[in-house]
């Protein structure tokens, strides 16, 4: 009986980006968030919600937000995630179109203030399961 | 929910808090037989149905805890999940079935361990599938952010935010359910580790283990058991957070501030009227806004409100009598259970040591559950029971 060969699945390849959704990376442009415009009801939504909650529209325009927000509130976080170093930083940065984002910070922990002004950027928040490092979207002082 | 008919509360059980090496289910069948025998039920039988709150011991904890009791069989035994809220959403449950005519008797039961499998040294999050968490999202984190904005708009300081712990555990110190009650200084509490700025370690609630059960019964069933002091239930009350990602005050909590609304309204019994509060603190600065967002004060007042001692022995409302979670530590799945329990054992005058006096009449809980992104919380489960004799 002949040996059944095996074929090992060739992995699929990493995502460095935490998802194409979220955020684009032009080439020598700067980095901006996508937001998600309902076609139906017009609500505006960063990440994408799908269906729209509000009226259960399922067609979107998507929006480039704006890259400068005002920082509403921060933390220095010591004890964190499994498998993350710590210190890091997190904040909810609040954007002009009416949107709030959750991120984590660019900078050094014990320098960021309420109601200042950050802006968007892009660096690694965390590594994946195979222990690459993932890029995202994070915001830095203005 | 409209309460269809009277409900009361039989016999409640709690377990000592803390490290165990007893497993969730030992934990749980403990909490569950001491409701039972405090309730004079003298057979499986008469269990109706039984809801059992857990967070992360698996599958099947209901049934697991209730096999040995001999409850299992045509018995619905029914597994609650929703982070901290779950052992009061089981309570809630049991209450549901006996409101409206489907059991004379149920169980709620909230039982966990989390240091048996738990890694120490990390924080407690959503699910990886959140978009928060994904970005390094804790809950740690959320209520920290709470309290820097908190400190940034009123100008109140960390060891403002350290008189929550001191209060509370000095509340707990001759518990022997609460592990962590004592008298604490102010330096003691903020020159402990940061967790997350400005949340020290005394400043956040332990993981540990435990186990908290309750059990509800009709008015006839109450008689036939001949329970002495009856405790009735008022309003229960289960909510569900409301979704957005629009800039909102973390200031105050949008979900507590909706829930306990809804129960004053339910049990016409008003935020002024309520003699003690177990409230979801699992850090300092949420029990701070919680004050507010249940109107026992005005919005800003709080601190005002827990300086004039208007929330300990004596004051308006005695918040954490049994200690609080900042002196139980906080078994995710248990703690609303067990503070159910406490507070039935206040109105019945049995807390020696840390007995309110007068002894109160009403007392409402409140516990939130987990974090999701575009929400404050995920759930909230509120409370409010009286004495009935």
């Amino acid at each position: 009986m002949a040996e059944k060969k095996k074929v090992k699945k060739e992995k699929e390849p990493d995502i460095t980006f935490y998802h194409p959704d979220l955020l684009a990376v032009p080439e020598n442009e700067p980095p901006y968030l996508k937001g998600y415009k309902c076609k139906k009801c017009g609500q505006l939504d960063f990440p994408k919600v799908a269906p729209c909650p509000n009226c259960w529209g399922e067609e979107f325009e998507m929006v480039p937000l704006s890259r400068k927000g005002i920082l509403y509130s921060f933390s220095d976080l010591y004890i964190g995630q499994p498998g993350l170093e710590t210190p890091y930083i997190c904040g909810y940065i609040d954007l002009p179109e009416n949107v709030r984002i959750f991120a984590m910070l660019k900078g050094e922990v014990n320098t960021f203030k309420c109601d200042e002004e950050v802006e968007l950027t892009t660096g690694q928040i965390r590594m994946n399961a195979d222990g690459l490092p993932i890029t995202s979207y994070m915001f830095q002082k203005a | 929910m409209k309460l269809q008919r009277d409900v009361y509360i039989a016999g409640v059980g709690e377990t000592v808090f803390g490290k165990h090496k007893m497993d969730y289910d030992e934990l749980g069948r403990n909490a569950a037989f001491q409701a039972i025998k405090t309730s004079n039920i003298d057979s499986p039988g008469m269990i109706g149905s039984a809801y059992v709150g857990n967070a992360h011991n698996g599958i099947v904890t209901g049934q697991t805890i209730f096999k040995d009791l001999g409850v299992c069989g045509a018995t619905p035994i029914i597994n609650v999940e929703s982070a901290c809220s779950a052992g009061a959403m089981a309570v809630h449950l049991a209450i549901k079935d006996v409101a409206y005519g489907l059991t004379e008797l149920s169980m709620g039961v909230g039982a966990e361990n989390h240091t048996l499998r738990r890694k120490s040294g990390t924080a407690f999050m959503p699910a990886m599938n959140d978009i928060e968490t994904v970005h390094g999202g804790v809950m740690t984190g959320k209520y920290a952010m709470r309290a820097t904005r908190y400190m940034y708009e009123t100008g109140a300081t960390i060891e403002d935010l350290a008189l929550i712990t001191q209060k509370s555990r000095r509340h707990g110190k001759n518990n022997p359910h609460a592990p962590f009650g004592g008298d604490y200084t102010i330096e003691e509490i903020i020159d402990s580790r940061m967790i997350a700025y400005p949340l020290t370690l005394h400043q956040c609630c332990g993981i540990v283990d435990g186990a908290g059960a309750v059990v509800v019964c009709s008015k006839e069933m109450m008689k036939k058991l001949g329970i002495e002091k009856p405790v009735k239930v008022r309003g229960s009350v289960v909510t569900s957070g409301p979704y957005h990602n629009r800039p909102r005050d973390i200031t105050g909590d949008d979900i507590t501030e909706m829930t306990s609304e809804m129960l004053y309204e339910e049990s016409g019994i008003g935020p002024k009227d309520v003699d003690i509060l177990e409230l979801h603190d699992a850090f300092t600065i949420a029990e701070l806004l919680y004050y507010e967002c249940m109107q026992l004060c005005g919005k800003g007042e709080g601190l005002k409100f827990l300086r004039d001692g208007q929330a300990t022995y004596g004051g308006q409302c005695v918040v954490s009598p049994r200690g609080g979670m900042l002196s139980y530590g906080h078994p995710i799945g248990a703690s609303g259970a067990a503070q159910i329990a406490a507070n039935v054992k206040q109105l019945r005058g049995e807390c020696n040591g840390y007995q309110v006096e007068p002894i109160p009449k009403v007392a409402m809980s409140h516990v939130t559950g987990g974090g999701l992104s575009g929400t404050e919380h995920a759930a909230c489960t509120m409370h409010m029971i009286t004495a009935d004799w």
